[in-house]
């Protein structure tokens, strides 16, 4: 199965990637329900330059909650790539996304502040992760056939449960789980990205410490093995770190989907699969697609709002299938 | 059966079992190799050829028994150091994700890579001239899961060498090509093996390989050793006959097999 476009190497990926991030900050700083010009925000002076002023300072941390989540996800799904040797894993196909959904939906229902649903659909990340991870266990070996088959089973259960929740939950309370559900950067706030960080970063040191590692277990296990590495213990560290990533972006940002799919294929047909590059760049990369689809969220039917999670999935799925049929 | 019993084998089996699931592959196998040597490990299908160099490049934990490298039980020693001294040479991969060969090849390095590093320059060297070596230099820019059958065993083969391993685990590399490229990969792997003095473990089906490459030969049947020496004086049809249940002849001492099938219920008892 080969799913990325060839010949497409980029010779500076590191410029491009960085490139991007930049113009994808710029566009979630100036767009949105109201235009903000260069000139009035760079002098800051009169009224128009301080309302300018303000409503950048206001968009701001919802552009670093985008880039920080959108790096985790990213992350994530290049590590669940290579660890499964799938092209097509993440972490959401795998069950962690379900599990936080769900975990978010009964607390919900349990009339839990909704200060404490970020928690809530950590823990039913991590929960649906070790629930996934004992299933795939066989014979004290983590088998990755049965992981994506486990991963499969938690998604029906978990869809499961939050159809149950949304039919008893009063009709207020589900509309706002639908919007949560369904992705979502409204809440931003710095305390919110500070909180959000060290999950990503620790995550993201740990996967860093391992990316040696991937690149023997993206040929095979025991071709990793053979080479000296504990198989046993990378996979188990690296996917508790990939759904520590996921849990974590979704319990602050709700689900979004093909993020974790599609920017480590985009990156690998521009700069190949060796993890060490693939790793950073497609943390970068991801930070870059997440800011620049949050700023169309906002501005395409401004002052309404679009879910982000809606617009990730119109912008990647036709890329996806393009990506599908570009291979002979 | 070892000449000198004073020294210590380089590689050396004691009850060894190891096996998938439930299916026991090897058991209780007890063999020893001495340094320099080719050994041509030979039997049927399921005897436990494959598992027993699977279990000496640490990719499958033993049951019970150990596998000892120079007197010392494999299992106690870190697994990086072993992997600079054994390299398992596999018949092929089945690549998911794109990879140039000479990447494959610099993956021999990792067992004595430090930290997160780049590839060092160092290491691109050793993997070129290894490449070099095995005549597949020019290939290294190419997609490794392009490579045919004989081109994708001397990469391997190269990367056996870029990884600096004195002990070479061959998995029948010699299945399955047709006969020039069978041709090509036994003389790279006569020359490596002539420059580096190096010890191989060979797995195959064919005697005359065994019998024209090995200094020994170990023959299996059912997870158990059935004979071990030298090549010379261990390939006799009648321990042929015990380890595959077909008879064999020798005519130009060249090894034929002889019509009909031999009593499998008198080879198991």
């Amino acid at each position: 199965m080969r799913l990325w476009p060839r010949a497409a190497r980029l010779r500076h990926p590191w410029a491009a990637a960085l490139l991007l991030l930049a113009g994808s900050a710029l566009l979630g700083l100036f767009t949105g329900g109201v235009h903000l010009s260069l000139p009035d925000l760079w002098s800051g002076a009169g009224p128009g330059g301080q309302t300018a002023r303000l409503i950048a300072s206001l968009r701001a941390p919802r552009v670093a909650l985008a880039a920080v989540v959108g790096a985790a996800l990213s992350l994530s799904g290049a590590a669940m790539q290579a660890l499964l040797k799938n092209p097509l894993a993440d972490p959401f196909l795998l069950g962690t996304s379900g599990g936080a959904a769900a975990g978010a939906a009964l607390a919900a229902l349990a009339g839990l502040s909704p200060l404490l649903s970020p928690g809530a659909a950590f823990l039913g990340a991590v929960a649906s992760s070790l629930a996934v991870a004992a299933l795939a266990r066989r014979g004290g070996r983590l088998d990755l056939q049965r992981l994506l088959l486990a991963g499969l089973i938690a998604n029906a259960f978990f869809s499961a449960v939050l159809l149950a929740v949304f039919s008893v939950a009063s009709s207020a309370a589900a509309r706002a789980m639908l919007f949560w559900m369904m992705g979502s950067l409204a809440d931003a706030s710095l305390g919110r990205v500070a909180a959000l960080v060290p999950y990503a970063a620790a995550g993201a040191a740990v996967l860093a410490f391992h990316a040696a590692r991937l690149n023997l277990l993206a040929v095979g296990e025991e071709n990793a093995a053979a080479l000296g590495v504990d198989t046993e213990g990378s996979k188990r560290t690296v996917f508790l770190a990939a759904s520590m990533l996921t849990g974590a972006a979704v319990s602050f940002a709700g689900i979004i989907g093909f993020v974790g799919l599609l920017v480590p294929h985009a990156v690998r047909a521009a700069a190949g699969n060796d993890q060490r590059r693939l790793l950073p760049l497609s943390a970068v990369s991801g930070a870059a697609l997440l800011v620049a689809a949050d700023a169309l969220a906002r501005s395409a039917f401004a002052p309404a709002e679009l879910p982000i999670g809606a617009v990730t999935a119109a912008v990647g799925a036709p890329l996806f299938a393009w990506m599908l049929l570009r291979e002979p | 059966m070892s000449p000198d019993p004073g020294a210590t084998p380089l590689l050396e089996a004691r009850g060894l079992s190891a096996g998938y699931g439930r299916t026991e592959a090897l058991r209780g196998l007890d063999a020893e190799v001495k340094a320099g040597e080719i050994v041509g490990i030979l039997g049927e299908n399921g005897s436990g050829k494959s598992t027993l160099l699977k279990v000496v490049a640490r990719i499958l934990a033993p049951t019970s028994g150990e596998i000892r490298l120079d007197g010392v039980p494999l299992a106690s020693l870190p697994r990086r150091t072993t992997a600079r001294r054994i390299a398992y040479v596999p018949q092929s991969v089945d690549l998911v994700f794109p990879i140039r060969a000479l990447d494959l090849v610099l993956q021999g390095r990792a067992p004595h890579a430090r930290g997160f590093s780049a590839d060092s320059a160092e290491d691109r060297e050793r993997a070129l001239a290894a490449m070099r070596a095995c005549d597949v230099e020019d290939l290294a820019e190419r997609d490794a899961s392009a490579l045919s059958g004989g081109e994708t065993r001397r990469v391997f083969l190269a990367r056996a060498i870029a990884q600096e391993a004195e002990i070479w685990l061959l998995d029948e590399p010699t299945a399955g090509l047709d006969p020039r490229h069978r041709l090509e990969f036994l003389a790279v792997l006569r020359r490596s093996h002539r420059e580096r003095r190096g010890t191989v473990l060979l797995v195959t089906h064919e005697v005359d390989l065994a019998a024209e490459l090995a200094d020994r030969v170990l023959l299996l049947r059912r997870g158990r050793a059935i004979a071990a020496g030298p090549s010379a004086t261990s390939l006799t049809p009648e321990n042929l006959r015990r380890t595959f249940g077909v008879e064999f002849g020798v005519r130009d001492s060249r090894f034929f097999q002889v019509e009909g099938l031999s009593d499998r219920q008198s080879l198991d008892t």
